[in-house]
């Protein structure tokens, strides 16, 4: 599904973000990236949907290459891709409903389809009754549902979810791993990163751990020792 | 980029919510592009005009040719038969020295008698009034009779008709310039408010992006608005000039009754026609720039 081969990526600034990264994540898999910050999570995420190149390596999704992919094919790549922030970026002057549907109506979608997908994904992540809520009406975890909702309404094959639980509290964040972990059965890939060693270390699910931009853990296999 | 009328209509919206959030720097917009093309309509007509009245000058110039002092009558026959021969002459005019004494006489007062104070010696030549079929044949005439015996010495409006076209031409240059000048500052003013929506909308547009939506479908609206002020400024610049074109002109034709001025729709429509292509042009560009800095996507 998703290849990285010697990913190397300096940013114009001279930053090395990530050093030569060799991955390989198998369609329907769950994984969790972690690493303190500024060790080139974000950035491996970045990459991923096309926001940022590699400055040496290749990166495939689904076969491609993404690197060789031209400007107009941007958006297809990223239609097969749903994305999460730590800071949900809702549109605040809209409700529940209308963040979600906003996914779909960029998409050319008809109101139909919008009106008949939008409310099942919202009752899917647990905001049935919460449709009409504008985000300031609604807690963290909540608007965090209704982001995911918005990335999961197109069905694409990937989420990618940039430390999704970085502002919650612990329990809401333990709410939020259940639902991608429940998005993740339904067959879809997910790339968790996060800083959250507690919820990492309770799961038996794939973890890659990235330091100063290189890889230092891939599941079991400890590649570099690492300072917690 | 393939549209459908729902999505047309989604950009409509788009783009007529952006110019009411920035309602003011949009009638700026607007303004600007209506000053700037009324001053490119006002050029357009004033050049129009003196083309117009240059040619009617030209065309009613009057070839003067002047035999020699001391040709005789026979060989200022010969010189008038020549003229009837040349191509695109349409009349032919003789004005004996005899007939010359008397205009000037006339010229200068009723008591006046020049013949006595020249003691009876008639200095002037006889000459001929030729009058061309096409003015811009009369320099080819001019050519011709220039050539001939007997005759000394060829006049014709030189002296009216080349000022007026040098006017026209500076007209022309200075009004080219002016209408560049504020079509560029048209342009970016346009640039900015497009830009002040891409910055409200922000938020939205990266959203959009990162869900997959076509670079076209987020370019769209921007377009829409750019043109929309552009057209709007055109349309009410066409206005203002129309009317204040027919105001003055009838004024002019009142007062000035010996000035040609041009009354006809054909001059009205060209001027709006560009005028109202101008609008729209501005504003793609003005939207295009912007579009093209600020929306990287």
């Amino acid at each position: 599904m998703i290849r990285l081969i010697n990913v190397s990526k300096t940013y114009p600034n001279g930053v090395r973000a990530l050093r030569d990264i060799t991955l390989r994540i198998k369609k329907g898999e769950f994984l969790f990236l972690v690493g303190p910050s500024g060790a080139g999570k974000s950035t491996l995420i970045r990459l991923l949907f096309r926001e940022e190149k590699p400055t040496y390596g290749h990166l495939l999704i689904s076969g491609k290459n993404i690197n060789r992919l031209r400007k107009s094919q941007i958006p297809i790549l990223r239609r097969n891709m749903g994305v999460v922030f730590q800071d949900f970026k809702l549109l605040e002057d809209r409700t529940a409903f209308e963040n979600v549907s906003f996914a779909m109506e960029v998409l050319e979608y008809s109101r139909k389809e919008i009106n008949e997908r939008v409310p099942h994904i919202l009752k899917l992540v647990g905001l049935e009754d919460r449709q009409d809520y504008y985000p300031t009406q609604l807690s963290g975890g909540e608007q965090q549902r209704v982001a995911i909702a918005r990335a999961i309404v197109n069905r694409p094959m990937i989420l990618v979810a940039d430390e999704p639980t970085g502002n919650l509290d612990p329990d809401t964040s333990k709410g939020i791993y259940d639902l991608l972990m429940d998005i993740n059965r339904g067959g879809t890939t997910v790339i968790m990163a996060t800083h959250e060693w507690d919820l990492v270390n309770r799961t038996s699910l794939r973890v890659v751990a990235l330091d100063k931009g290189q890889l230092v853990r891939d599941g079991e296999k400890v590649l570099f020792a690492h300072e917690g | 980029m393939p549209m459908k009328v729902r999505t047309t209509g989604y950009f409509f919206r788009q783009a007529f919510k952006s110019i009411l959030r920035n309602f003011w720097m949009s009638v700026a917009s607007v303004a600007t592009v209506a000053i700037c093309l009324f001053i490119l309509g006002s050029f357009t007509l004033l050049i129009a005009n003196t083309n117009y009245i240059a040619h009617k000058v030209e065309s009613d110039v009057e070839i003067a040719v002047f035999t020699m002092v001391d040709a005789t009558e026979k060989e200022v026959e010969s010189v008038g038969e020549r003229l009837e021969g040349i191509d695109h002459v349409s009349s032919i005019e003789f004005i004996s020295k005899e007939k010359g004494l008397q205009q000037l006489n006339k010229k200068f007062g009723k008591e006046h008698d020049l013949l006595k104070a020249l003691d009876g010696n008639n200095p002037l030549p006889d000459y001929y009034l030729v009058k061309a079929k096409e003015p811009d044949k009369v320099p080819v005439i001019v050519q011709e009779t220039e050539a001939m015996p007997y005759v000394e010495k060829v006049n014709y409006g030189q002296g009216i008709v080349e000022p007026l076209f040098k006017i026209a031409n500076w007209i022309r240059v200075g009004g080219a310039v002016t209408v560049i000048l504020l079509a560029v500052c048209t342009v970016f003013l346009i640039a900015v408010t497009v830009r002040l929506t891409i910055f409200a909308r922000r938020r939205e547009i990266n959203i959009m992006k990162f869900v997959g939506a076509t670079n076209w479908f987020i370019r769209w609206p921007f377009f829409i608005e750019g043109l929309f002020l552009g057209l709007m400024g055109s349309a009410a610049a066409c206005l203002v000039l129309y009317f204040s074109y027919n105001f003055l002109a009838d004024k002019i034709i009142l007062t000035f009754a010996f000035l040609p001025i041009l009354k006809d729709a054909a001059v009205i429509k060209r001027m709006s026609l560009i005028v109202l292509g101008g609008g729209p042009l501005v504003g793609a560009l003005g939207s295009m720039l912007s579009v093209h800095r600020f929306l990287q996507v």
